[in-house]
């Protein structure tokens, strides 16, 4: 009971702590427009890569489809705001785009958790593309043209709050009797099935769990980059969010964090040549049964 | 009373019968052995039974409290939440968790946890940790693991992995145990040990035990009714001194050249 409070605490300090770190930086100037832009970017990769690496490291599904649901949430945030460009519209936006990449979630894994490996990589790749063309042809989004003058309605402290909520989140289901019954999947399927554990259940449920997050990092894209556009949300932005989770190691959540800046200071180009320089600097232990998981 | 009943069990891999028209029974707190020679199908029966390989024909009934069960056309899932819990032949342990974590992943159909509860960390989420962390730690007393549980399974010795395998299907809380082969690559002493452990599983679990195994002078000393599987085939059924005694399961052992 004790130590349960504790740890609670410690990490409601921590978060408090680089809350008023970053304010009074930006206050005295070291941090200037484009630091904190940066950071704010770093926030929402954040957002993205930790429901990725529930996915990928957790569940051991290896999915490349994050940016279809980035765009969903992305998209219904810029649609919803320009009805309703104030505060209220903005959360409104977030919950729907969280419930439609939820559903969409349950419509593509339901077929395509069936498969292993490589196979499922390219189903939801697959995935993520109809969604990007769906979008890139519908009069609603704007077509190929993309959507601009979204409001700018999240600032880096709400992208903040959301990094701390989704990271927890996410944290707390991995160390559950969901997260249990996820990780027993990725490391035996067939033993899994046989102490009880339904794997179609649990791999849908980390996926639309990971889904969810993605459509949260997609809104708080769009309200604050305020442009967006279907090209943003195709192969390339899945393959970044999967170099971060790869990175910063597979099945960990402190790597994803790091793994956000290393990916960056790379640049996404070079990051595979980058990340065999770099493999005695890596920080997290588990990192090398990445890509095949 | 029979508590798990099998009618005319069938499995063709292509045009092998690799377990053809099998008719057994299992009573409640038995301990059953199923032997046979390489190849005779044993496991293929095991996989039949707790659902991991679809069968071709034939019926399998499990007797619950709410009436009779049939098991086949279930998910392996289902049928290991009916009390069906198995180990395999070549160990399938969740290598990179814990021994703790590996016990706990057997044991999620055995509670609810609301999902809200979960991810928000609610009091109702630690009741139920400590209920679960409770049931671990007997089981962990109990298999004599608890200096190991927060080792990587995968980490482990051969002898401590068979027993982890053991606990964990133990975990599920099941009315019948099917063990696949445990005292394989076990040296004299580990052979003892697991003996003292299937004993364990019937008199302190109260367990029904299905035993496939190739050591015989444990078959023969632990088993109250045995099987003889060959060539898909059940050949025999008798208590262990019946066994030793069969012609055809002589045959079947050492060749069949006593047609005489």
């Amino acid at each position: 009971m004790q130590a349960k409070w504790k740890a609670a605490l410690i990490w409601l300090v921590l978060a408090v702590a680089g809350f008023y770190l970053i304010n009074e930086l930006i206050v005295v100037g070291v941090i200037n427009a484009f630091i904190e832009n940066m950071l704010v970017t770093i926030g929402i990769n954040i957002i993205l890569a930790t429901g990725l690496n529930l996915i990928i490291g957790f569940s051991g599904q290896f999915s490349l489809g994050h940016a279809g649901f980035m765009a969903i949430g992305a998209y219904a945030t810029a649609i919803i705001t320009q009805q309703m460009s104030n505060t209220l519209g903005f959360y409104l936006s977030l919950g729907v785009g969280m419930v439609i990449a939820m559903l969409v979630a349950v419509v593509i894994g339901i077929p395509t958790l069936r498969l292993r490996g490589d196979y499922l990589a390219i189903a939801t790749m697959g995935a993520a593309e109809i969604i990007r063309v769906v979008i890139n042809n519908l009069k609603i989004t704007n077509g190929a043209a993309g959507m601009y003058n979204i409001p700018a309605l999240a600032n880096w402290p709400t992208v903040y709050v959301f990094v701390c909520l989704t990271t927890l989140m996410i944290v707390n289901f991995a160390r559950s009797r969901a997260g249990r019954a996820i990780q027993a999947i990725r490391e035996d399927e067939i033993a899994a099935e046989a102490v009880g554990i339904n794997p179609t259940k649990w791999k849908l449920a980390a996926f639309v769990m990971g889904a969810a997050t993605a459509a949260i990092g997609g809104s708080l894209h769009a309200v604050y980059i305020q442009t967006i556009a279907p090209s943003d949300f195709g192969i390339m932005q899945s393959i970044s969010l999967l170099i971060i989770v790869v990175l910063g190691g597979v099945g960990s959540i402190t790597g994803t964090f790091v793994g956000r800046n290393r990916a960056r200071g790379a640049g996404h180009g070079v990051a595979a040549i980058w990340r065999a320089a770099d493999g005695d600097l890596r920080l997290s232990p588990d990192f090398d049964y990445g890509v095949q998981a | 009373m029979a508590l798990l009943t099998v009618t005319k069990l069938s499995k063709q891999f292509g045009g092998l019968d690799a377990v053809a028209d099998v008719d057994m029974h299992v009573d409640a707190g038995e301990l059953v052995a199923l032997i046979g020679p390489n190849g005779a199908g044993k496991t293929t029966l095991f996989n039949l039974l707790t659902g991991v390989t679809p069968a071709t024909s034939g019926k399998v009934t499990l007797t619950t409290a709410s009436g009779k069960v049939a098991l086949l056309g279930k998910r392996p899932s289902d049928i290991a939440k009916l009390g069906l819990a198995r180990t395999f032949q070549n160990i399938r342990l969740f290598s990179k968790l814990s021994v703790r974590d590996n016990l706990q992943a057997a044991m999620t159909h055995r509670y609810h946890e609301n999902f809200f509860a979960e991810i928000l960390r609610l009091p109702a989420y630690y009741k139920k940790e400590a209920l679960v962390g409770g049931w671990t730690d007997a089981l962990l007393r109990e298999f004599d693991l608890t200096a190991v549980a927060d080792l990587d399974a995968g980490n482990l010795p051969y002898g401590t992995q068979r027993r982890v395998e053991i606990a964990r299907a133990a975990a599920t809380a099941p009315r019948i145990i099917f063990l696949d082969e445990p005292a394989a690559g076990m040296n004299p002493e580990e052979t003892a040990g697991l003996r003292a452990l299937i004993e364990k599983l019937r008199t302190d679990f109260q367990l029904t035990v299905v035993l496939i195994e190739h050591d015989m002078s444990l078959v023969m000393n632990l088993a109250e009714r045995i099987y003889v599987l060959d060539h898909g085939k059940m050949i025999a059924e008798g208590t262990p001194a019946q066994i030793q005694k069969d012609p055809a399961v002589i045959a079947a052992y050492l060749g069949g050249g006593v047609h005489a």
